[in-house]
């Protein structure tokens, strides 16, 4: 495992920090581009205000309250030059105007506009800046003009302003930088740590499983999730692993059997009655394993879905009542009783002939494992998105331990296997409810098997 | 029968002609999708054997080619593939029947003989008799030496069937498919105990049995 600073570490941290950089610095330039207009705006007020105040001191008491007011005792021209230098040393400048003669103030010409406004002044100089100017009629025929460069306050704020967020950024781009880059390095160590640990996993997957020792909730989330699939490759291994012994037990006897009668064959040749007998009862074993064959072909061409392609509208009322006609005489002739009750025309999209297995699967379950004298049952009712379908019989039922069980592939109860069949008729009950969409449970704490089916309907 | 027989396993086409043989039936055999597209279309056969899987065409291909070029002749497939679905394709692409290795000889054969005798029953016939026993396909009447007998669904439809093929093995897996048009095989004896119910009316009251039983294979009704 590499505990030193990588390349990458050190590249990622600075992709992240250029990033984050880029966003600070978009931040600072909206906040202080804010505080500067709110500076201009305030400037603006200020100026209407004490206009205002002028206007009222000339009406009072002429124009020379007004110089006094501007600090001027005599009754200054400004030319030009020396309206521009007033400007440059922050001063504002004035023109008080009496019908078009200037009476005293600036030659200069600025904006003449009775709300404030803001002008960029072009000095064809280096001194090029913003003037705020307004002008008022003070009386019908005199007008007063003022012209204020921006503020000492605008200028300081933005100076202070610019440097502060230069500082600031560049301070936030290092500490980002170094905290990414610790976070980087940990991450890393974690998840090289994590790797270890898969591939401990890997020499024993049914055992092992990863643990997260740091406190960073995605790669705690990371490793729940991996986890959660070993545990279902395990299973999947297990069930497969089960499949197998399954297979080997129940394909074994029956071969042996047939090994048995072909030493017996060689041993009665000659023997024609013996011989028949010898074929009719291998041939008879045969048959149970290409039976449980043709099983799992079926069991995983169900699960396979390709069946979904030939699903059509079926009205699983009459499927029930035929296949029920159809297997009443066999359950009366095991002196058992079967019977039915449904609600008329329940559809379903489905396949007609897996449904029909479905129901018989469920029916020769019922009639191998309960008793003479038993009664079992098919019901079908009608709920609002579903249709209920349950079988079910008053026989001994299936023993508590054994209930989890009972779908998974091989699984017999019977371990002595002395009953017929293969331990595959609930697992393709189990996947034909599947490819339907249908759920199916074994209802507890029965006194006999009662299957409860939920297919969901059509209500073309 | 004239069998022309496509099947590249040469152990079980020499199973398979061995027994038709002993039935007398002459069978040309050939080992690709090629050589069976060119002796379908050129000789006439009473029935073709179509194995699924044969090597570089997959015999559902030849068989739509063939249904494609105007061949007529009654088709059965034989495949290892052995599901409904597989079997529903067989049949769309124009194969009459499909049947799932392995299987015995005597299906093989029992079916080989239901689809040559297809050609004179397309024209449905109104009643089916056989000796004394007749059959009413519009009223569904069944009469036996006069007297009437009531029969359920299933019990009408075997003996239907079987009255199809007077004389010719009908098994078990024939009835479950044309009877209950089921493409599996239930465990339980569905089959022998409507068999049963219904040689009890038919036979059971008269002299002589109509519907005999082969053991293990499936039955036969005649009146012989």
């Amino acid at each position: 495992m590499n505990r030193s600073i990588t390349f990458t570490d050190l590249y990622n941290s600075l992709k992240f920090t250029a990033a984050m950089t880029v966003l600070f610095a978009a931040s600072f330039l909206v906040t202080s581009i804010c505080i500067l207009s709110y500076i201009k705006s305030s400037q603006e007020k200020e100026l209407v205000e004490y206009v205002e105040e002028i206007k009222g001191l000339y009406i009072e008491d002429g124009y020379e309250s007004v110089l006094h007011e501007f600090d001027l005792e005599e009754q200054p021209i400004w030319d030009r030059v020396e309206s521009i230098e007033r400007l440059v040393d922050h001063e504002f400048i004035f023109a008080l105007v009496d019908r078009g003669v200037l009476l005293v103030g600036s030659k200069l010409e600025f904006s003449s506009n009775t709300e404030p406004e803001w002008s960029s002044f072009d000095l064809k100089s280096e001194h090029d800046f913003q003037l705020l100017t307004l002008s008022i009629a003070l009386t019908e025929d005199v007008s007063l003009s003022i012209a204020q460069p921006l503020s000492y306050e605008y200028m300081f704020s933005k100076q202070l302003l610019w440097q502060a967020s230069l500082i600031g950024v560049v301070l936030i781009a290092f500490i980002l930088f170094f905290i990414r880059l610790l976070f980087n390095y940990r991450r890393r160590l974690e998840i090289q740590t994590l790797m270890t640990q898969l591939d401990e996993v890997s020499r024993s997957p049914d055992s092992v499983r990863l643990s997260c020792e740091v406190n960073d909730s995605v790669l705690h989330d990371l490793t729940a999730s991996v986890n959660l699939m070993l545990d279902k490759v395990s299973k999947l291994h297990g069930t497969t692993k089960t499949m197998s012994v399954g297979i080997a037990h129940d394909l074994k006897t029956p071969l042996s059997r047939v090994a048995n009668r072909l030493q017996s064959m060689a041993q009665d040749v000659g023997d024609d009655i013996a011989i028949t007998s010898h074929i009719g009862h291998a041939t008879k074993d045969l048959h149970s394993v290409i039976s449980t064959f043709n099983n799992l072909v079926r069991l995983n061409s169900i699960e396979s879905g390709k069946h979904k392609q030939n699903f059509q509208l079926i009205n699983l009322s009459e499927l029930i009542n035929d296949l029920t006609l159809s297997y009443e005489p066999v359950f009366e002739d095991s002196g058992r009783v079967l019977s039915h009750s449904t609600v008329d025309c329940v559809c379903c999209f489905g396949d007609k002939d897996l449904l029909n297995q479905l129901l018989c699967n469920l029916l020769e379950n019922a009639l191998e494992y309960s008793n003479e004298g038993s009664h079992v049952w098919i019901r079908l009712q009608s709920h609002t998105n579903c249709a209920l379908l349950q079988v079910g019989d008053n026989g001994p039922g299936i023993d508590k331990e054994d209930q989890p069980y009972i779908f998974d592939r091989f699984y017999r109860a019977d371990l002595g296997r002395t009953k017929p069949g293969n331990g595959l008729g609930l697992s393709i009950v189990k996947a034909i409810c599947d490819v339907h969409g249908a759920s199916l449970v074994l209802l507890p704490d029965q006194s006999g098997a009662v299957f409860n089916i939920e297919v969901p309907i059509s209500n073309q | 029968m004239n069998v022309l027989f496509v099947e590249d396993d040469l152990e079980i086409a020499s199973f398979i002609k061995k027994g038709l043989a002993q039935y007398g039936d002459s069978v040309k055999h050939v080992s690709t999708a090629q050589e069976g597209l060119i002796q379908a279309s050129s000789s006439d056969f009473d029935v073709i054997i179509f194995d699924r899987l044969l090597p570089g065409m997959d015999g559902l291909d030849a068989v739509k080619v063939l249904r494609a070029s105007g061949v007529a002749t009654p088709i059965i497939m034989l495949t290892a593939l052995g599901d409904t679905s597989d079997r529903v394709s067989g049949l769309d692409a124009g194969a009459d029947d499909y049947l799932v290795k392995p299987f015995e000889f005597s299906e093989l054969y029992a079916r080989l003989k239901a689809l040559t005798r297809r050609k004179p029953l397309t024209v449905q016939s109104v009643s089916l008799t056989l000796g004394e026993l007749v059959v009413e396909r519009t009223s569904r009447k069944v009469t036996r030496a006069g007297q009437i007998i009531e029969l359920n669904t299933k019990e009408y439809q075997i003996l239907e069937y079987l009255m199809q093929s007077p004389g010719q093995l009908v098994t078990k897996t024939m009835l479950l498919e044309k009877v209950w048009g089921f493409n599996f095989d239930p465990k339980t004896s569905l089959v022998q105990t409507h068999v049963s119910r219904l040689r009890n009316k038919v036979d059971k009251p008269f002299s002589f049995e109509l519907i005999k039983t082969v053991r293990g294979s499936g039955y036969i009704i005649s009146d012989e």
